[in-house]
């Protein structure tokens, strides 16, 4: 078991809400996504690869018949997966420095929510609502966001170079490819191992 | 905030001393009560925050203490258990973390460093050779009185001298120095671009328990601290890290590089570091040195980079720019402002200039040593994502030039323009310029924190 | 839709696991010791089966208690959670999960209620959509590539690093060549293997202080 492979965390969180409140968070989110720039803060993080919130409930939990007991609860819970790139630490450090405004909208519907500065006390909380990975996959390993972007970058580039390099004299070349590598110098970066998560 | 009682502060927290030599004293304390008797006459000599109206003194004392230092007092399980983990590990043990590793590993340390036996750090600094060996005589007689500590090994550093005078230059002959932080209280000249970025462009002091332990700090909140308050308050961490410096490699690395490239080797030069050798930020001047800038402590430090994303003056991997970002991760420089370290520490062995030979299995480089409220959140984390690492950055894997434990792979990208004076450009097979010989974590307490140690006084709650 | 972000599909399937018991070890226990040794680099199943870029699967234990004055409450039944990003249209791609990689599903579903097993791909892509919670909010940092796509990129980004810095001042006609050269190098060489360059892992857990 382990919540880490190669460059990305994968982190699970559940919350308890009041039902009522759920409403609200579901006009919050629907916001979030219509409204582009509010994402911006959180595109400019760059080290989330993938993130979701799933609200459940308490009368959706799947019910397959077959023995199975129906669930009878009172709270709706807020499911929280994240894939993020970076330590623990780091990660929540840069949420309460930058986010934190965000961050309440989203959890504030949740019970016992201490709000996400300081971070010492909302640090305590994630750690009691986390629950651990069993078994975690990527495609790249050895990739965070930042490398991602910038092989697509890479990659749109070189395709745009050999197109223009068609029919050219090495002169003309040269100058193509100095504006080339212009283009990509900013996005060479290696990939490989993460640093050690503490 | 409450003002700072600069009389329980230790001297070398607050302010650099300028002080052109020191001599590191390293102790190991044998019997508690013996070590207790050694602090009480230490004591009236630690030199504090106090300012000195007189003018400089002759030497300066100051002392440290490792979590086996802290130990060996015997104090309580429960206030050695309520330091921070890292403390406690010591920085051997974090070595994977830090990415000391290959030529950096503990395996390579000097013998003082491998062996777990230092327990404090008694840091001298004088404004001469004579002076420091008569400030040194008297310590060694305090220790030899009350047999209360043997001394395992002294560590010699000096300003590198040029033309009769100390300089602040270091051994690569970059000139070294800037970029201490402000702090709120903590009264000292202070120059714009040290502190934090403000929404408006200017420049204020970080928040004091960014450096001390007891006072608010950049998350609005007292930093977790040992236990009792009292022993906490007032006290710092200090890494110390001996860093070889490898000055043949360097120059022989630099000489066939900037053979190929277009702006020469002063300019390549720079562009590693991200000042030119005078000082000069080359952000503010990118194509030659500027002295009236290096020079001018309203210039000198205020650098921003959001005029220069894509690092076409100063390079994004540039050593200053890793190490101290200030806007270029964007939101106005707040994911910095917790990632911040005062450096003290010195030059040591012998300064070579230019066109003379030098080899690397010379003594030299720096004594580098870092003060932080919290080791990991403050310099373990600027040491394993900023310079052993790069995607904050945006620089995927590439380590910092200067101080990457490259193992002579990876590359550094110099990013450039059309100009022929700037092209764009990439240093590969990198070799480790800088080299770790050794180091700890030690903790720098108040002058209240000392008296108690004297007196055996700690009790946890 | 917010299950999809462009191009990619968020997925979020929570399945009640059996319980019974008389089994020993209980089922949840059953698939966590199957995940436990499950490969997560190359012949992970995931890697095996086309379209998925990141991928978990977690057990659910219970609901946590956050302490008073919160109410605490329990579930009836332990969930596997199985959350994935991948590549275009959901029925697709959980048919090819149950193409490429049948026994793995069945050995971590048949644990399951009402799992129909991989063999009959409709039951399977049925059963696998009666379990499908709604994703509310979905973020993706890039949600216009495929996978293989951008295991290309990647592959192209490390060999242009490389290409740049070894031809650095070489005059034009050479340069022209042995990029020609190059271009038809990095088309030719095969898509580097999803899952690949994951190293097993030395678990470190970092103290929560800090």
């Amino acid at each position: 078991m382990s919540n880490i492979n190669g460059k990305v965390y994968a982190m699970n969180a559940i919350t308890p809400m009041k039902p009522w409140k759920t409403v609200v968070l579901r006009g919050f989110f629907f916001l979030l996504w219509h409204v582009k720039p509010l994402q911006q803060d959180l595109i400019n993080l760059s080290f989330i690869e993938f993130a979701r919130w799933v609200v459940l409930p308490r009368r959706r939990f799947p019910f397959l018949g077959n023995g199975q007991v129906k669930e009878d609860i009172k709270y709706d819970y807020l499911l929280f997966f994240s894939n993020f790139n970076g330590t623990w630490n780091q990660y929540i450090d840069a949420f309460s420095a930058v986010l934190s405004k965000g961050l309440n909208l989203v959890w504030r519907w949740s019970e016992k929510f201490p709000g996400s500065v300081p971070v010492t006390p909302f640090k305590e909380y994630i750690a009691r609502v986390q629950f651990d990975t069993d078994y975690y996959y990527t495609a790249y390993p050895q990739a965070a966001a930042n490398d991602l972007k910038s092989a697509h970058i890479v990659q749109a580039s070189l395709d745009s170079l050999c197109q223009r390099a068609q029919g050219c004299n090495p002169e003309q070349f040269a100058d193509a490819y100095l504006r080339f590598v212009l283009e990509v110098q900013a996005h060479l970066g290696e990939t490989g191992e993460a640093p050690i998560v503490f | 905030m409450s003002k700072l009682n600069e009389t329980d502060i230790q001297g070398f927290v607050l302010r650099g001393y300028n002080l052109p030599v020191a001599r590191y004293l390293f102790l190991h304390f044998e019997d508690a009560a013996r070590a207790r008797s050694l602090i009480g006459r230490l004591l009236p000599h630690v030199t504090t925050g106090q300012r000195w109206d007189g003018g400089k003194p002759q030497s300066t004392v100051n002392i440290a203490f490792t979590q086996k230092g802290l130990a060996a007092f015997e104090l309580p399980d429960a206030t050695l258990l309520s330091f921070p983990v890292e403390f406690q590990q010591g920085m051997k043990k974090r070595a994977g973390i830090l990415n000391d590793t290959g030529l950096n590993s503990p395996e390579r340390w000097d013998d003082l460093w491998r062996e777990d036996r230092v327990h404090a750090w008694l840091g001298i600094n004088a404004q001469s050779p004579a002076a420091l060996d008569d400030r040194c005589a008297k310590m060694l007689e305090l220790l030899q009185q009350t047999g209360g500590a043997r001394v395992l090994a002294s560590q010699d550093a000096a300003a590198v001298v040029i033309d009769g005078k100390p300089t602040t230059r270091e051994h690569f002959g970059f000139t070294d120095g800037f970029g201490n932080p402000d702090y709120l209280g903590v009264d000292r000249s202070s120059q714009p671009g040290q502190g934090k970025l403000m929404p408006d462009g200017s420049w204020a002091p970080l928040a004091t328990g960014e450096l001390l332990l007891g006072y608010a700090d950049e998350a609005g909140e007292l930093p977790v601290a040992p236990v009792p308050h009292i022993l906490a308050n007032n006290g710092t961490f200090m890494v110390y890290r001996k860093l070889h410096q490898n000055l043949a490699t360097f120059r022989a690395y630099l000489e066939g590089y900037s053979a190929h490239y277009g702006g020469g080797k002063e300019k390549l030069a720079a562009k590693f570091i991200g000042r030119w050798r005078d000082g000069t930020p080359v952000e503010l001047s990118p194509d030659k040195p500027d002295s009236s800038i290096a020079q001018d402590p309203n210039r000198s430090t205020n650098i921003t980079y959001g005029a220069d994303p894509e690092g076409t003056r100063c390079p994004m991997g540039a050593h200053i720019r890793r190490v101290h970002p200030r806007d270029a991760f964007g939101f106005n420089g707040r994911l910095i402002n917790r990632r911040r370290i005062t450096r003290r520490g010195l030059p040591y062995g012998q300064f070579v200039a230019e066109g003379e030979s030098a080899s690397d299995a010379e003594e030299r480089g720096v004594i580098f040593m870092a003060l932080n409220a919290s080791i990991s959140r403050q310099f373990e984390f600027v040491q394993q994502q900023w310079i052993e690492y790069g995607n904050d950055a945006h620089l995927g894997n590439d380590k910092d030039i200067l101080m990457g434990n490259h193992g002579g792979r990876g590359k550094f990208t110099v990013q450039g323009d059309t100009s022929a004076a700037n092209p764009p450009f990439i240093c590969s097979n990198l070799p480790n310029f800088v080299e770790l010989r050794g180091g700890d974590y030690f903790f720098l307490p108040s002058i209240t924190a000392l008296g108690m140690l004297a007196m055996g006084l700690v009790d946890p709650r | 839709m917010p299950n999809k972000n462009g191009k990619v599909y968020g997925l979020t399937i929570l399945s009640p696991i059996i319980d019974d018991e008389k089994a020993t070890p209980s089922h949840d226990l059953q698939i966590r010791k199957y995940l436990a040794t499950l490969p997560t680099g190359e012949e992970s199943p995931f890697a095996l089966a086309p379209g998925t870029h990141l991928a978990r699967l977690v057990v659910m234990d219970d609901v946590i208690y956050v302490g008073m004055p919160a109410c605490e409450e329990h579930l009836k039944s332990k969930y596997l959670v199985f959350e994935s990003n991948c590549d275009g249209e959901l029925d697709d791609y959980l048919s090819g999960l149950a193409t490429s990689v049948p026994e793995h599903l069945d050995a971590i579903w048949s644990h399951c209620v009402g799992y129909p097993g991989a063999a009959n791909r409709q039951a399977f892509v049925d059963y696998m959509k009666a379990c499908q919670l709604e994703t509310t909010f979905f973020f993706a940092a890039v949600n216009d590539k495929s996978v293989p796509e951008t295991l290309r990129a990647l592959q192209t980004q490390h060999a242009v690093a490389n290409f740049i810095a070894s031809h650095q001042g070489m005059e034009p006609a050479r340069l022209q060549a042995e990029f020609t050269q190059f271009v038809a190098d990095l088309k030719a060489a095969p898509v580097p293997r999803a899952g690949s360059m994951g190293q097993p892992r030395d678990i470190k857990t970092g103290g929560r202080n800090e």
